[in-house]
């Protein structure tokens, strides 16, 4: 009767899947961008990943959310630092969130969590990032081009959206593991950081046969054709930064961005599909490409180079419907903010959609085993 | 992808010359069983040792007897042989104890294991509330949520392991973990 005992089976789990991780990201080029450029679906692997073969490794260069699959649910949380919490602080929650990530991600409860059959699910990412307040705090300096994002022309931000010292990305296979997820991580956080936003979202990465295909907006858009592979050098130059202390992370984006869905019924199918520059059914591009369409000012070559990662959650809420976008790029000011600037200029899509908040975060280097999340940055 | 050299941080694996000479003569024998612990020498130190997975410390905050508290974690034994935790210590904690709960005249009892808690060959042994824990007693200072607990155990085989646990807040099992020689101690 004096505890139990049991396999274990949590180190076993990742190890065994090391391999198929990295395959599953390759495939997962799925994850990401639509109103961005142009490329053609990837060829669908064959095989339905069953759940077991999403358990990716929480260990390596890079967390593993950002490069994975778009999971089907996904809860992006900001918290705010309580005043006193300076830099051996946030290397403690730091390591706490350590833990939690190394159990969620191979499908184990958090340590000390007092309601452990939430916590069965395995294919669990968890992305942490920092905001400027968490950077100000611990006196580290951001990557190279971390800033702000400046006020955009159709931008309707509200506080309530924006902002935030710290974020959690959760990435889960169903919204009820979601949901404990980001309450364990919460909780744990809790000597050190207060819940400021929470937006949740989903997204349909696979067709009816089971297959990883891009996956639609709520206009109903194939959204994300145009991101850099995962595993791609493309990919690589595009989100990762290189310089030493934070080689290995990126730059994370959040726009809360609400979309009009009644107005965009009313338009035909040719208006809808002139506004985005593709065609609904499949996603392929127009030609020719009307002057203001999203995917022709989106593209690298109208903006200098300037390419970004994307990836997208659906939110339906008693308010309103839209997307939770999330964008990955090596530096906000170099990538995101051109990209940006340059849409909200000529985008014919900005008639139908709004951001409502927007956030920046620096998003940590991956860990190896024995080690933790911003060591690099907080040692 | 596991660099053994980078587990210093949190579970440091001070393994002595005896223990890895066994750890890795030991693997050679079971490829058949765990076909992805690659049996390279970079890797068959990592694959092939005692882990501590999950380690956490129950808050004293607020509890009925602030001196004293317990450490939870997984105990995860890779190696060809059986091992016991026989000790723990921890800077913190001016006396620590492996203790489990058993049951004695129809009620459950904390009481400190004889010989230490084993761990099985290829095998994990969770240290949970209700059940096996690891038990600091005559703490130096209040422990809150967000503080770390630094532990050193030691094993049968003469390695030990040094964890850093975060305090967490847990709300069950509240009265569960009293001094040694009240009632409920009675074998």
């Amino acid at each position: 009767m004096a505890g139990s005992e049991r396999t274990p089976l949590g180190r076993r789990r990742f190890l065994g899947y090391v391999g198929s991780a990295a395959a599953g990201a390759a495939a997962g080029s799925a994850g990401g961008a639509a109103w961005a450029s142009a490329r053609d679906p990837e060829p669908a692997p064959p095989a339905v990943p069953t759940t077991s073969e999403a358990v990716l490794s929480p260990y390596g260069p890079h967390q593993p959310g950002i490069a994975a699959p778009a999971p089907r649910v996904t809860e992006v949380v900001a918290l705010d630092l309580l005043p006193h919490v300076d830099r051996d602080a946030l290397g403690r929650l730091l390591r706490a969130w350590t833990g939690d990530v190394e159990a969620l991600t191979t499908g184990r409860p958090t340590p000390g969590d007092t309601e452990p059959w939430l916590a069965e699910a395995a294919g669990v990412t968890v992305t942490v990032g920092l905001g400027p307040g968490a950077l100000a705090a611990a006196t580290v300096e951001g990557p190279w081009g971390f800033g702000p994002v400046p006020p955009m022309r159709h931008d309707r931000l509200q506080e309530r959206w924006s902002g935030g010292d710290l974020v959690l990305v959760v990435g889960a296979p169903e919204g009820t593991t979601a949901a404990h997820a980001v309450r364990q991580l919460v909780r744990d956080a809790s000597p050190f950081a207060r819940q400021r936003w929470r937006q949740t979202g989903s997204w349909n990465g696979v067709d009816r046969a089971g297959r990883p295909v891009t996956g639609r907006n709520l206009f109903g858009q194939v959204d994300g054709t145009g991101n850099p592979a995962p595993g791609s050098d493309l990919f690589d130059r595009t989100v990762w930064v290189r310089e030493p202390r934070w080689a290995g992370g990126t730059t994370l984006v959040v726009r809360r961005i609400t979309m009009d869905l009644d107005l965009w019924a009313t338009l035909t199918r040719e208006e809808q599909e002139r506004a985005v520059g593709r065609r609904l059914d499949d996603g392929a591009r127009m030609h020719p490409m009307p002057p203001r369409a999203h995917a022709l000012r989106a593209r690298p070559a109208q903006n200098g180079g300037a390419r970004i990662f994307r990836k997208g959650a659906n939110y339906s809420t008693g308010e309103d419907s839209g997307l939770v976008f999330m964008s990955f790029q090596a530096s906000v000011e170099g990538q995101f903010v051109p990209v940006q600037t340059a849409l909200d200029q000529e985008d014919a899509l900005n008639e139908w959609t709004t951001a409502l908040g927007s956030a920046v975060f620096a998003v940590l280097p991956g860990f190896d085993e024995g080690d933790w999340l911003g060591s690099t940055l907080l040692s | 992808m596991t660099n053994p050299a980078l587990r210093a941080r949190r579970v440091r694996t001070l393994l002595p010359a005896l223990a890895l000479a066994l750890t890795a003569t030991g693997l050679a024998g079971c490829g058949d069983d765990s076909p992805d612990a690659a049996p390279d020498a970079a890797t068959s130190s990592a694959s092939g040792a005692i882990t501590i997975e999950d380690p956490w410390v129950r808050a004293t905050t607020g509890t009925e007897d602030p001196t004293m508290t317990a450490a939870f974690m997984t105990i995860d034994n890779e190696t060809d042989e059986d091992v016991v935790l026989v000790k723990a210590s921890s800077p913190d904690a001016g006396m620590v104890q492996l203790h489990e709960m058993a049951e004695a005249d129809g009620t459950m009892v904390m009481q400190e294991v004889d010989g230490g808690i084993t761990v099985k060959a290829h095998g994990g042994q969770l240290l949970q509330p209700g059940g096996y824990h690891v038990m600091l007693m005559d703490l130096t200072g209040e422990l809150a949520p967000g503080d770390e607990v630094e532990l050193t155990l030691e094993f049968s085989d003469g390695s030990s392991q040094e964890v850093t646990a975060p305090v967490k807040e847990f709300t069950e099992e509240e009265g569960h973990y009293h001094s040694p020689g009240t009632e409920e101690h009675s074998h």
